[in-house]
């Protein structure tokens, strides 16, 4: 319970501080870690009250990240025109411009000061080709679909169709297909969540 | 702080800390400490504790010396100059 404040704390502190270069961060970072740790050394007992009192004297990370932007001659990250386009371009731009559309939102994804590298990863990875995947399956599974319904009717199922899917698989069929949907349109709004609430920062 | 000799960065920020109105919390006292370096006004080095992980100890190079002594003189003809204005004010008014 009590490490996990400090682990929020350094968290927090590590989020405000992405648009420092990477060596800076983590020599901020650690300095800051081991300053909790030396004092809280100087306490009886590590419980929260005491936690408490040494991440309030340390201030807030938005605080230290500024001053370390402003000694460190940084200037503060904030989104414009290309991170628009690259929460746009990451779930849709693969559907538009088959491919490509993707790449080019991962590219601006990537180049972009504002996101972290763990928001980058998991909006490159959440899923490749955005909804271009779920587009493709779905044009297919209409053909499939219409085949299917014939034979439920009771009509003489066309030979070009082969056995229909299985209840089962058709239910995870549309579980993956939503998933699939969901996914990258909830990323992309995270992504932009994540990068408004930075240009208001301050 | 750093004129008499070498000082471990913790007791640095937990004392600059308490002088109020210099920082407006301890951990925007890092910032300022690494920029210091940049600058070579402070020197640090690593040096094992006996308990925990190495500590970083400052102290003032030759040039952060300088600064100190160039910076001194200016605060005390700029402190005496708004003392002057300030106390006159106080007196005409």
């Amino acid at each position: 319970m009590a490490e996990r404040s400090v682990e929020k704390y350094l968290g927090e502190l590590e989020g405000e501080l992405r648009d420092l270069p990477r060596s800076r961060r983590q020599e901020l970072l650690t300095e800051i870690s081991d300053h909790i740790d030396a004092a809280l050394a100087q306490t009886p007992d590590h419980d929260e009250a005491e936690i408490r009192n040494v991440l309030e004297r340390l201030g807030d990370p938005a605080d230290i990240a500024q001053e370390a932007r402003q000694r460190l001659g940084v200037p503060r990250a904030r989104s414009g025109a290309f991170e628009v386009a690259a929460v746009i371009l990451l779930p849709i731009g693969g559907v538009v411009i088959p491919v490509l559309g993707w790449v080019a939102g991962v590219i601006l994804l990537w180049t972009s000061r504002v996101w972290t590298t763990r928001e980058k990863l998991a909006g490159t990875l959440l899923f490749p080709g955005g909804l271009l995947l779920p587009v493709l399956l779905f044009s297919g599974a209409i053909g499939m679909r219409v085949c299917f319904g014939s034979g439920v009717d009771g009509r003489v199922v066309s030979d070009t169709c082969g056995p229909g899917p299985s209840a089962l698989q058709q239910t995870m069929a549309i579980g993956v297909l939503t998933l699939l949907v969901v996914v990258p349109i909830a990323m992309a709004i995270f992504l932009g969540r994540r990068a408004q609430g930075r240009s208001s920062a301050d | 702080m750093l004129e008499r000799g070498e000082r471990y960065g913790f007791d640095l920020v937990r004392e600059l800390g308490e002088v109020g109105g210099m920082a407006t919390s301890e951990g925007t006292i890092y910032p300022m400490l690494a920029r210091l370096r940049r600058d070579g006004v402070v020197q640090s080095t690593w040096r094992e504790s006996p308990s925990g992980p190495p500590r970083r100890y400052y102290r003032l190079s030759p040039a952060g010396r300088r600064a100190l002594e160039e910076f001194r003189e200016e605060w005390v003809r700029f402190r005496d100059g708004v003392d002057r204005v300030v106390h006159k004010e106080g007196r005409d008014g």
